[in-house]
């Protein structure tokens, strides 16, 4: 055992140092001004399989490539993904803990938690795709870290998407949402549509589910009380979007979507947020940090720009006209 | 260093756990997944608690009892209206779900990062330092260990295992099987949701989906433990649990170390259980040859 473990680690050794010699190379060829002194290795931990916070590394990635650090050149990743398991989460925090990397980036609430739980301030933390960062207790009121993490949150522009669906539906009365009782951020993103939806002359109807297998009654039931339905970032309820489309086109109402991706894959616009986009911005701080900056001091944000996103195959299937209004600024999704 | 400091927080703690598990399925040879809700409901309690600044030490005995009242239902179900042994559990861990959600104020997630808690209120928490944690989570589960060790020599305790080996022992004692069953339930399930609490003190935050998937860490546990070590006469089967649970966790942190493909890890897990299970098989079977 002693004897595969030293040969472990010295072919870890020797790996990092080729890759080091490729980091090198590559500021060689000036394609970066960045200051960017040594080698750092990275852990991104992600909660759960999921095309949204796939996206969301990818960015990241993207992120930290812009800023000057690439991977296999001068930054080394170690890519962990608790599928969904709270146990693997913390197992996985604290694994990245024990092999001291510089920094951990976390992908959704729990795992964002879990991360900064374990490392107990001396590793920053730097998570994205966490809705309410103030509410899971990562940062305070005025947007600066409880302890060492910072990051970017997934919050809905839900007055934004009112007022979008109030411009397709001029006389549409109720919107139905469906979502999942144990997702933290669905429960508060019904809140807050609650509470705005009076303002736009709409009601919520809303509908909740514990389980992937309640979706389809659910979706029905749904889609026969109300003029449309408008989507959250809800796992599960993304994850079996096709269900939900197919109860809403038998009731011949339109489906919004909460993102990009899922007005892709069949919803018919979106005043919200590209996940690509959301984990670039989160690279780019984490290079902030690796940079020397204090994570605690550097305030969360949330995405800067929220953008309309059409599906007009979608649209045309229900007889419906993205409005002159909006045309100039929506971009068709695909 | 700090890897093998995790292995032992986590595997002690997922021992607490498996010494209920023990009971429920070695002793009474009783299937309970009860307990994938009982642990979070331990920890719902727990958070709630912290929340409303009552002392962290007296959430462990509220936890404990919260479990035993979740072991009570499933055991009345079994017992008193004659329901299967595995639907019983499934009937209250499904019940149990939104009572914790209503625990915890209808909240999924609650965090408890800025309140105190057993570990930072532990005399050893200045001395100590990294080891504090581990520390006061193999001092809970050691109580636990003895007083269960304890419990099994007591009358009810015997009556407890002849239940699980042969029923009509306790019959023939005049003694009414269904309690023994409950009561072992009440006892197992108080034991799963003080471990979720100590795991919701220990990761400073409540998630509803934390019990998922209990049940299996609960088995895999107990059957290493009991399969492996339980054969060493010197070695008491609650030690062998204690062993099963860390040895179970270590699999788990060296495959997360080997940086194994994160989609394979269901898949690693499961063989795992199964080689075991076989290797023991083997053995069992090798053993009733000896004899013959």
């Amino acid at each position: 055992m002693k004897k595969l473990l030293s040969l472990m680690l010295a072919s870890a050794m020797a790996l990092s140092m080729l890759t080091g010699c490729g980091g090198k190379a590559g500021e060689a060829d000036g394609e970066t001004d960045m200051q960017v002194s040594e080698n750092v290795k990275i852990g991104i931990a992600q909660f759960a399989p999921h095309g949204s916070l796939d996206n969301c590394v990818e960015g990241f990635k993207q992120g930290l490539a812009e800023a000057g650090y690439v991977e296999g050149k001068n930054l080394e990743i170690d890519f962990q993904n608790a599928q969904a398991d709270m146990a693997n989460t913390n197992q996985i925090a604290q694994s990245m803990v024990a092999e001291n990397v510089d920094l951990i980036c976390a992908v959704a609430t729990p795992m964002a938690q879990a991360a900064f739980n374990a490392a107990e301030g001396k590793i920053p933390v730097i998570y994205t795709a966490v809705t309410d960062p103030v509410a899971a207790e990562l940062a305070n009121e005025d947007g600066s870290g409880t302890g060492n993490a910072t990051g970017t949150s997934d919050k809905l522009a839900v007055e934004a998407q009112l007022e979008m669906i109030r411009a397709f539906q001029p006389d549409a009365k109720k919107i139905g949402i469906l979502y999942t009782t144990s997702e933290a951020n669905s429960v508060s993103a019904i809140e807050e549509y609650k509470s705005l939806a009076g303002g736009y002359g709409f009601e919520i109807v809303d509908s909740g589910i514990s389980q992937p297998a309640d979706i389809p009654m659910a979706a029905a039931d749904l889609a026969a009380k109300v003029d449309c339905i408008s989507n959250l970032t809800d796992n599960t309820v993304v994850s079996s979007l096709p269900v939900l489309l197919d109860a809403a086109n038998k009731a011949n109402i339109p489906v919004y979507g909460s993102e990009i991706e899922q007005v892709k894959n069949g919803c018919v616009a979106t005043e919200g947020l590209d996940y690509i986009a959301l984990g670039k911005q989160t690279g780019a701080m984490a290079a902030r940090v690796l940079q020397g900056e204090d994570a605690k001091t550097i305030p969360y944000e949330t995405i800067s720009e929220y953008s309309l996103y059409i599906n007009s195959a979608a649209l045309q299937t229900l007889g419906m006209n993205c409005p002159d209004d909006l045309k100039d600024k929506a971009t068709e999704a695909e | 260093m700090a890897l093998i400091l995790s292995v032992l927080e986590q595997g002690f703690i997922y021992t607490i756990l498996a010494l209920g598990v023990y009971i429920t399925y070695k002793i009474l040879d009783f299937p309970d997944l009860t307990v994938d809700s009982s642990f979070p409901l331990g920890a719902a309690v727990c958070a709630v608690m912290i929340k409303a600044g009552i002392n962290p030490y007296l959430t462990l005995p509220a936890a404990f009892a919260a479990g035993g009242i979740a072991g009570l239902a499933t055991g009345m179900i079994h017992v008193k209206f004659k329901v299967r042994d595995l639907l019983s559990g499934i009937i209250t861990m499904t019940m149990l779900y939104s009572v914790n959600l209503h625990i915890a104020g209808g909240q999924a997630n609650m965090p408890i990062f800025s309140s105190e808690n057993i570990f930072t209120l532990s005399p050893f928490a200045d001395k100590l330092g990294e080891y504090n944690k581990v520390l006061v989570i193999f001092i809970i589960m050691l109580i636990c260990k003895f007083l269960m060790d304890l419990y099994l020599k007591t009358k009810s305790g015997y009556l407890l295992r002849a239940v699980g080996d042969n029923d009509t022992v306790v019959t023939v004692l005049a003694k009414d099987k269904g309690i023994v069953k409950i009561t072992g339930l009440v006892i197992a399930n108080a034991l799963v949701a003080l471990a979720g609490c100590v795991m919701c003190q220990d990761q400073r935050f409540f998630e509803i989906s934390m019990g998922t998937g209990t049940i299996v860490i609960g088995l895999a546990s107990v059957i290493i433990g009991t399969n492996v070590f339980g054969k060493l006469s010197f070695i008491k089967t609650t030690t062998s649990v204690i062993i099963g649970s860390v040895i179970y966790k270590a699999c788990v942190a060296v495959a997360i170390w080997l940086g194994l493909a994160a989609i394979d890890m269901k898949l690693i897990t499961g063989a795992l259980f199964l080689v075991i299970l076989v290797i023991s098989n083997f053995r069992k079977a090798g053993a009733e040859n000896d004899q013959a």
